[in-house]
């Protein structure tokens, strides 16, 4: 089968292009996404190709975007809405929460959107271009939420997370979108929502993560195995919501000493979830307490010298790792 | 107005029309009586006054129209073809309600009579029939919306984003303003600073008109000129109705801030009485037919809550069931 080499970002856009090849009831829009190609230019081309009717711009106006797209999915079609930035969600956030997750159990009504959100910092996006907000979307019932780490995955991942038929938060990592290449084939299955993977095999400890961090926790487990020789297993979730609990308590049966990791801020993240399935089903298994490295409680800084204070990687990880296996 | 006589429409359409507001009338009457008995679940919030709005403009539309009903749109519901029994079932949080006993009072709607299911969140449905209209005019369908909205709802920024929204892809829906004076206990003056809030219009570039929110003849007749006119010339219309608010916001609410005289001025102008005596006075409606109908609605609606009451109630077991579709 021939292969091609691809961003995360080609990954995605090729994922879309199929999408709007092959179902017709797909629509594309948001902020700048037509001719201009979005502001990373994630839609480069597709209005071109696909025409003013199918992707086309919008007024900066989250809340009637995501709201006409539960109007459009509650008739047949399947929106697909980018934001600009997922910090720029937040001014629609009811549309999510109240709107869009619960139709389904309150109406009956299939809502099948997806927000496609682009997250994460580590290149000087300061306060408000940089966040990591999937805890807040995974509290919304109703909601699923998938955010991919590769190229391969992002495109199967966003074939799935179209054709679901429910509300789905599609975050993109803005780090990974030009930084992460990976040779595959250049024809592809959709990956289902709900599995995480284990993306590097270890039996001294675990880490649990997704995003840009499941880059940061390889390169940190690259490292003690050539240093230490640990074995580091480094599972990326995938999906947030609903996530694969299976998966992850396999992987502590496997290590016994568990590291959650994420970019965003570290009360009431993601992690915090994971803890407490680890502690709540693992608990006897655990040879040393639950450890996460998360960014600190903090607005995202912008000096590049405050940000990788903030910002957790592969040293960062590394230390925590180096801590937990040595308990 | 419109140009047209109230002869250009059969005394069918006319009764269907009364029959709508005194069915409306019937029942909220009857759910007010069960608040103030205690024999009803949650809150109670009435269009009493207010009927000829939604009986109107729901029995000129098309079948292919859409609706975004709000709180005082009862006869939004029955316009379209709600029965009785199904508002009982809703009020009572009965298993065979439109929401299954998922959401209360206001919060239903019916796929099948293009009724969306208003969110409490006031002005986000208001996208959402757009999107809808959007995705039904894609399929070839020459639907047209209608979204109501209150006086004190049009200073969100959801009004703003949906209006400009439809404004600018020239989605053929008229917003429908029905100003009833006060805001819970908020009156226009501490609300708003525009002279009238048809005003908007203009900074939008959309038309804006003005009508008698009490008279259901002179509506009904020009809901369906503008619709007929949106149809075949697609664009948004802001549309402002006199009418006024003639209870508390909801029965919990003894509505003592309310003048008295400007109760009394709208008393004289109930909606239900002008339209019985101008349908009579033109020979369409005699006034033995409208008491006919007035008996039939009032038996319909002791039969209906005799017949959801004795219905059951959601089994706790089926909590979970319906967060997520299945397709």
């Amino acid at each position: 089968m021939p292969t091609v080499e691809m961003t995360y970002l080609e990954a995605i856009r090729q994922g879309l292009r199929r999408l709007l090849q092959e179902r017709n009831e797909v629509l594309l829009y948001g902020e700048d996404v037509g001719a201009f190609g979005g502001a990373f230019k994630v839609t480069l081309g597709l209005q071109e190709e696909f025409g003013k009717d199918r992707v086309f711009n919008t007024p900066i106006s989250e809340s009637a975007m995501i709201g006409a797209a539960i109007g459009m999915a509650t008739q047949g079609l399947r929106p697909v809405v980018e934001l600009q930035f997922v910090d720029f969600g937040m001014t629609a956030v009811h549309q999510l929460l109240n709107n869009a997750g619960p139709t389904h159990y309150r109406t009956g009504l299939s809502v099948p959107l997806t927000i496609r959100a682009p997250c994460g910092g580590g290149f000087g996006g300061g306060p408000f271009h940089s966040e990591e907000l999937e805890s807040l979307f995974c509290l919304m019932p109703g909601l699923k939420v998938v955010y991919p780490a590769f190229p391969s995955d992002a495109r199967g991942l966003i074939y799935s997370a179209v054709m679901d038929p429910n509300p789905v938060i599609y975050l993109e990592n803005k780090y990974l979108y030009r930084h992460v290449k990976e040779v595959m084939s250049d024809r592809f299955d959709p990956i289902p929502l709900g599995l995480a993977r284990i993306c590097r095999p270890g039996r001294d400890a675990v880490v649990l993560t997704y995003g840009a961090m499941v880059h940061e926790a390889l390169r940190a487990a690259e490292r003690l195995s050539a240093e230490k020789h640990y074995e580091i297993m480094v599972v990326d979730m995938r999906t947030l919501k609903p996530y694969d609990a299976e998966t992850v308590i396999a992987a502590v049966t496997a290590t016994n000493r568990v590291l959650i990791v994420h970019e965003g801020w570290r009360t009431c993240g993601f992690g915090a979830e994971l803890a407490a399935l680890v502690a709540e089903r693992a608990f006897h298994l655990l040879d040393a307490p639950i450890r996460r490295v998360a960014a600190p409680d903090v607005p995202v800084p912008f000096a590049p010298s405050l940000e990788k204070a903030y910002r957790p990687d592969a040293d960062k990880i590394g230390e925590a790792l180096v801590e937990l296996i040595e308990y | 107005m419109s140009e047209r006589k109230i002869e250009s429409v059969d005394d069918g359409r006319w009764k269907a029309v009364l029959r709508c507001m005194m069915l409306s009338r019937a029942i909220e009457e009857r759910l007010v009586r069960l608040y103030h008995q205690g024999r009803i679940f949650g809150g109670v919030y009435t269009g009493i006054g207010q009927e000829a709005i939604g009986a109107a403009t729901s029995l000129a539309a098309g079948p292919s129209d859409l609706f975004a009903p709000c709180i005082r749109n009862m006869t939004v519901h029955l316009g379209r073809g709600e029965t009785s029994l199904n508002v009982f079932r809703q009020y009572l949080g009965r298993a065979s309600g439109p929401t299954r006993g998922r959401d209360g009072n206001v919060h239903y709607g019916c796929t099948a009579n293009g009724v969306y299911a208003m969110i409490s969140h006031l002005g986000a449905m208001l996208s959402v029939v757009t999107g809808a209209v959007m995705a039904r005019r894609r399929q070839g369908r020459d639907a047209v919306g209608v979204a109501y909205i209150g006086d004190g709802a049009t200073s969100t920024g959801d009004f703003h984003e949906a209006v400009n929204f439809a404004a600018v892809f020239d989605v053929p829906v008229i917003f429908l303003i029905e100003n009833n004076k006060f805001a819970y206990s908020t009156p226009n003056a501490e609300q708003f600073r525009c002279k009238q809030l048809v005003d908007r219009a203009q900074g939008y570039g959309i038309e804006g008109l003005c009508a008698d929110g009490n008279d259901a003849v002179e509506l009904f007749l020009l809901a369906q000129d503008l619709m007929s006119d949106i149809r075949q010339k697609p664009r948004p219309i802001l549309l402002e109705c006199d009418t006024m608010r003639m209870r508390g916001h909801g029965e919990h609410d003894d509505f003592s801030y309310v003048p008295r005289e400007l109760l009394e001025k709208y008393a004289a102008r109930d909606p239900i009485a002008q339209a019985r005596s101008r349908l009579a006075e033109a020979g369409l409606v005699a006034k033995a037919a409208a008491d006919d109908i007035e008996l039939q609605v009032r038996s319909e609606v002791d039969q209906a809550y005799q017949q959801a009451l004795e219905e059951p109630v959601p089994d706790p077991a089926d909590l979970m069931e319906g967060v997520y579709a299945d397709r």
